[in-house]
């Protein structure tokens, strides 16, 4: 994998992570990858070694905090939930990838239609 | 704002790893666990559950590896983990460490020595915009006049120049100043109110002289050093407006200058030089410093050619002045331009001494790293990255680097303490030298280059690594042995070079100190004792007192036991202090001024050869005949005998010593007297003339005593016979003339014995060098000499065969070095005696003495070539 496109992969999946903790709430990590898994439709798949330093590096950034709490099937787990400047950077960043996009589906007419 | 957050986090990422990864482990475990829950919700097999899990999570090491990549400071782990790699390979190796820290740390401390004496000495001068201020001297090509103080007149014309917006002319002179029941002598300076204006600088306490102390009568204020005011009054702050005995009359110290003052001449003291109409006019003398900050706006270059102009307008104008050329040179400049030659030749030698260390540690990484190819191969074939692996090597090499300029930091301090204890006046701010801040600096910053300089090499080669090849090969054989080869030999002629420009540029200052002591100074200074007496001319206003005075000592001292002779002379030969005057001949027409020759004039008590045994060679000696009323008489040495009555006699001839001098008698010839002194300050040399003191009396003395045994028993009583004549007159510069000797050879000395020293490290370090790399060479051929020996070689074909290797190394080497020596020396000519800096004699000694420890260094182990059993190698590996 090429370095450029690792960033926009880890970039997207920051947005990804942040979106799904805003619709769902705190969950542990394996949720957030399920959840990714399933609103793509099971075209992506999430490993742990993108997941895990996304989750870490958007800690460290203040996005999102953890904390260990006790899961549905009793396991003690790890919980990611979203922070009051995720919820801002998440709204900026959908806000720019939604510019993004349309000024791409502009560009690509048809990439919406046939897929 | 976020950046900095993720940057804090990371850093305490760097913490309690332990539970941190403690944490990760199990938030993985759980990730798996949900995995397989669900794989089995949906219907599969336990074990399909499993494997379905662990390919669709990814690799868990790897992603562990870039968690903990995202949670701290990866390039600072991996720096800590080089480190202490490092440190486990030098504990591993303790005597090769140990040998690469001390090469070092001598190198790196000599280095860290001599910049801190570099740097004290190119401090800015204390003052505002120091490159403003400037020093304006006279040059005369016709008469070999080179940096030549200034005439009064010349100093009020440049003054009403405009050029500068303050002008000021000092002149250096001796005071006497009492402090208590002590009087001591003090290094002084008269200057006119224009020099504090131009250094702009104000007091630290008080007031410095401004124009209203340089009105005749109101004259009696003085300023003082901050040395002077710690050494003599110890910083009594109660110093200012009070009232201090100098020359026995009472004056008024107004301020102390701050402690980082530029003292332009060693001065201590400041009076008033107030120039009376006639002084003003006076062209013929030359004795002012002069010193002065440019007009506003005003550029150097301009500046120089505005007082180039007014110069050769004097120049025309005056007899006086003609063929004379005037400089500006900036202050800064003036203050260290006796020490650069010194300064660049030191830190020349100590950068040699370094790099030929480098080349010796270059060369013993790599007889180490042919060791470690296998342990390279090995990391880079189980993927360590290939920057990595030559990070890794160069932290292993700063690390000991580091260790090294550590360690350096003890010859260091010895060795600028060395520099600063060797009083040498050239220095300027040896008392700045030291330890500080910026020298630390560049000693860790040195350090570190070094390190990388010495490892780059073998950094070099890792990254070249071929793996396979090295797997494969049993070390020989690989086509790194080549390179290795070829660097190794490229040191050691680097080195041997290096070597012979450092011995080259030793033997010449050994030669050139070893001439100027054995140089014959035509007179004899063994057993004898000088010290200077200056009279303060309040007290002694008259020649008759002044006289009076010196004949009472002189007579006193003659009584003491193991005195031979006493006598005085106004200055001794070793002075740097000169009087001279023009010499015309009566009866014959005078020459142009230019082509006036100018011989020095000294006044001497009648026994003053004879203390100095200073040989007559015609006429007599000065006696009790040449008072102070009888006929003008004068003493002149061979040289001048021979040069203006060359094959006459010129006893009984009468000459003029100046234009309005009346004529004297040449009663006597004596021997003349080396001039060691002139040979920097003009080219040629002058004649040398003697007035009895009676005629010539002079305020300033210096005694000289021929002592039968120590010189130094007699100070004692010869102090005691002065202190009975007046009490109040101090004695100062108490020596024997052999110390007056040594003491103007100080730098001389002190550039000896530093190269010296610097090149014997030089050619030790080469000699192990090449000894490493011919032994290395000898252990890597073994069996090829082993199997020419059994196939009938004889010993000596084999040895031949190894020296052969050596001899064309130094020979390389030699000729590089001899190269450069060539082209180097020259900037060490100015510190030279008596010897060219292109000395063939030097030279072809040097390359000799090179050449044969370089046959012994590198034929030893080729010896061993020849002491190879065929029956043994053959069977080796």
């Amino acid at each position: 994998m090429s370095p450029k496109a690792s960033d926009v992969w880890q970039g997207t999946l920051a947005l990804m992570v942040l979106r799904t903790l805003d619709t769902m709430g705190p969950l542990h990590g394996y949720g957030i990858a399920r959840r990714i898994e399933q609103t793509s439709g099971d075209r992506l798949s999430v490993k742990y070694g993108t997941l895990y330093p996304a989750l870490l590096k958007l800690e460290q950034q203040g996005f999102v905090a953890s904390s260990w709490d006790v899961s549905d099937n009793n396991r003690r787990a790890k919980f990611y939930r979203l922070t009051r400047a995720g919820r801002k950077q998440l709204e900026k960043e959908a806000g720019e990838w939604q510019q993004t996009t349309a000024i791409l589906a502009r560009f690509l007419p048809d990439s919406g239609d046939h897929s | 704002m976020s950046a900095l957050r993720t940057l804090l986090a990371r850093v305490a990422g760097l913490f309690h790893r332990g539970r941190r990864d403690r944490e990760l482990d199990e938030e993985f475990e759980l990730h798996l666990a949900m995995q397989i829950e669900d794989n089995l919700r949906a219907g599969m097999t336990p074990a399909a559950a499993r494997r379905d899990a662990l390919l669709s999570a990814g690799g868990v090491e790897s992603a562990k590896e870039s968690y903990r990549d995202q949670r701290g400071l990866p390039w600072l782990e991996a720096l800590g983990q080089d480190v202490r790699y490092s440190l486990r390979m030098i504990r591993k190796a303790p005597g090769f460490a140990a040998v690469v820290i001390l090469t070092l740390a001598l190198g790196i401390g000599a280095n860290t020595a001599i910049f801190s004496v570099v740097h004290a000495a190119l401090t800015p001068l204390a003052i505002p915009e120091p490159d403003r201020v400037v020093m304006v001297w006279t040059d005369n090509l016709t008469r070999d006049w080179h940096e030549f103080p200034a005439s009064a007149a010349d100093y009020v014309d440049w003054r009403a120049s405009g050029v500068f917006s303050s002008l000021g002319a000092f002149d250096n002179i001796g005071v006497n100043v009492r402090a208590g029941d002590a009087t001591v002598r003090v290094n002084g300076a008269r200057v006119t109110a224009g020099f504090f204006g131009a250094l702009a600088t104000p007091a630290q306490a008080g007031r410095v002289l401004g124009d209203a102390d340089m009105r005749p009568g109101h004259d009696q204020a003085v300023v003082i050093s901050d040395r002077l005011w710690r050494s003599l009054f110890h910083a009594d702050p109660a110093i200012v407006d009070a009232s201090v005995v100098v020359d026995g009359a009472p004056r008024t110290v107004v301020g102390v200058l701050p402690p980082r003052f530029p003292r332009l001449g060693q001065e201590d003291l400041y009076v008033p030089m107030a120039l009376t109409p006639a002084e003003a006019a006076d062209r013929a003398s030359r004795s002012l410093g002069v010193v002065g900050r440019l007009s506003p706006g005003l550029g150097f270059a301009a500046a120089q050619q505005r007082i180039a102009r007014i110069a050769a307008d004097q120049a025309r104008q005056y007899p006086d002045d003609a063929g004379n050329t005037a400089r500006l040179q900036r202050a800064g400049d003036a203050y260290v331009e006796d020490a650069r030659a010194l300064l660049a030749l030191l830190f020349g030698a100590v950068g040699f001494v370094l790099l030929i260390a480098c080349a010796n540690i270059a060369n013993l990484l790599l007889a180490r790293g042919a060791a470690r190819t296998r342990e390279i191969a090995i990391r880079a074939a189980l993927g360590g990255g290939r920057w990595r692996l030559v990070r890794q090597l160069l932290t292993e090499n700063v690390v000991l680097a580091a260790i090294g300029g550590a360690v350096a930091l003890a010859p260091a301090v010895w060795g600028l303490r060395f520099v600063a204890a060797a009083h040498v006046d050239e220095l300027p701010n040896a008392d700045l030298i030291g330890l500080d801040a910026r020298v630390l600096v560049f000693n860790f910053a040195l350090a570190v280059v070094t390190g990388v300089v010495f490892g780059a090499a073998p950094a070099w080669l890792a990254w070249k690594t071929d793996v396979n090849g090295a797997l494969k090969a049993t070390g020989v054989a690989s086509g790194r042995a080549g390179w290795h080869q070829r660097f190794r030999s490229a040191f050691v002629v680097a080195e041997l070079a290096l070597t012979l420009v450092l011995l080259v540029g030793a033997g010449l200052m050994v030669q050139s100190f070893v001439r100027a002591r054995a140089a014959d100074p035509g007179y004899r200074s063994a057993n004898v004792l000088t010290m200077d007496v200056a009279l303060s001319a309040r007290q002694y206003d008259s020649p008759d007192r002044q006289a009076a005075f010196f004949a009472q000592v002189l007579d006193r001292a003659r009584e003491l036991p193991g005195v031979v002779a006493a006598s005085a002379v106004d200055e001794l030969p070793t002075s740097d202090s000169l009087h001279g005057g023009g010499l015309f001949f009566p009866g014959r027409p005078d020459p142009r001024t230019v082509d006036i020759p100018i011989v020095l004039v000294n006044s001497v008590t009648s026994d003053y050869f004879k203390v100095m045994q200073i040989p007559l060679v015609r006429g007599r000696a000065f006696d009790r005949r040449d008072g102070k009323d009888a006929p003008r008489a004068v003493i002149i040495d061979r040289w001048t005998a021979e040069r203006y009555w060359p094959g006459r006699n010129p006893v009984g001839q009468q000459v003029r010593l100046g234009r309005q001098q009346p004529p004297r008698e040449i009663v006597g010839v004596v021997g003349a007297l080396g001039q060691p002194v002139f040979v920097k300050l003009v080219k040629g040399r002058l004649g040398q003339a003697y007035l009895p003191i009676a005629q010539a009396p002079k305020p300033k003395m210096s005694l000289a005593f021929r002592v039968e045994g120590d010189p130094s028993s007699i100070v004692p009583a010869v102090r005691a016979a002065v202190r009975g004549v007046d009490v109040d007159q101090p004695i100062f510069k108490v020596q024997t003339m052999d110390e007056a000797r040594a003491a103007g050879r100080a730098s001389l000395r002190l550039a000896t014995s530093l190269l010296g020293a610097f090149a014997v490290v030089a050619l030790l370090l080469a000699a192990i060098g090449l000894y490493g790399l011919m032994t290395y060479n000898v252990g890597q051929r073994t069996r090829e000499y082993g199997i020419r020996l059994s196939l009938g070689a004889r010993p000596a074909d084999v040895l031949g065969l190894a020296v052969r290797q050596a001899l064309v190394l130094m020979t390389a080497g030699l000729a590089v070095g001899l190269a450069g020596a060539l082209a180097l020396t020259r900037v060490m000519s100015s510190l030279l005696y008596g010897i060219g800096a292109t000395d063939p004699a030097t030279f072809a000694g040097v390359t000799g003495v090179l050449a044969i420890v370089g046959l012994v260094a590198g034929g030893l182990p080729a010896r061993r070539a020849t002491r190879v059993d065929p029956a043994i190698t053959l069977r080796a590996d």
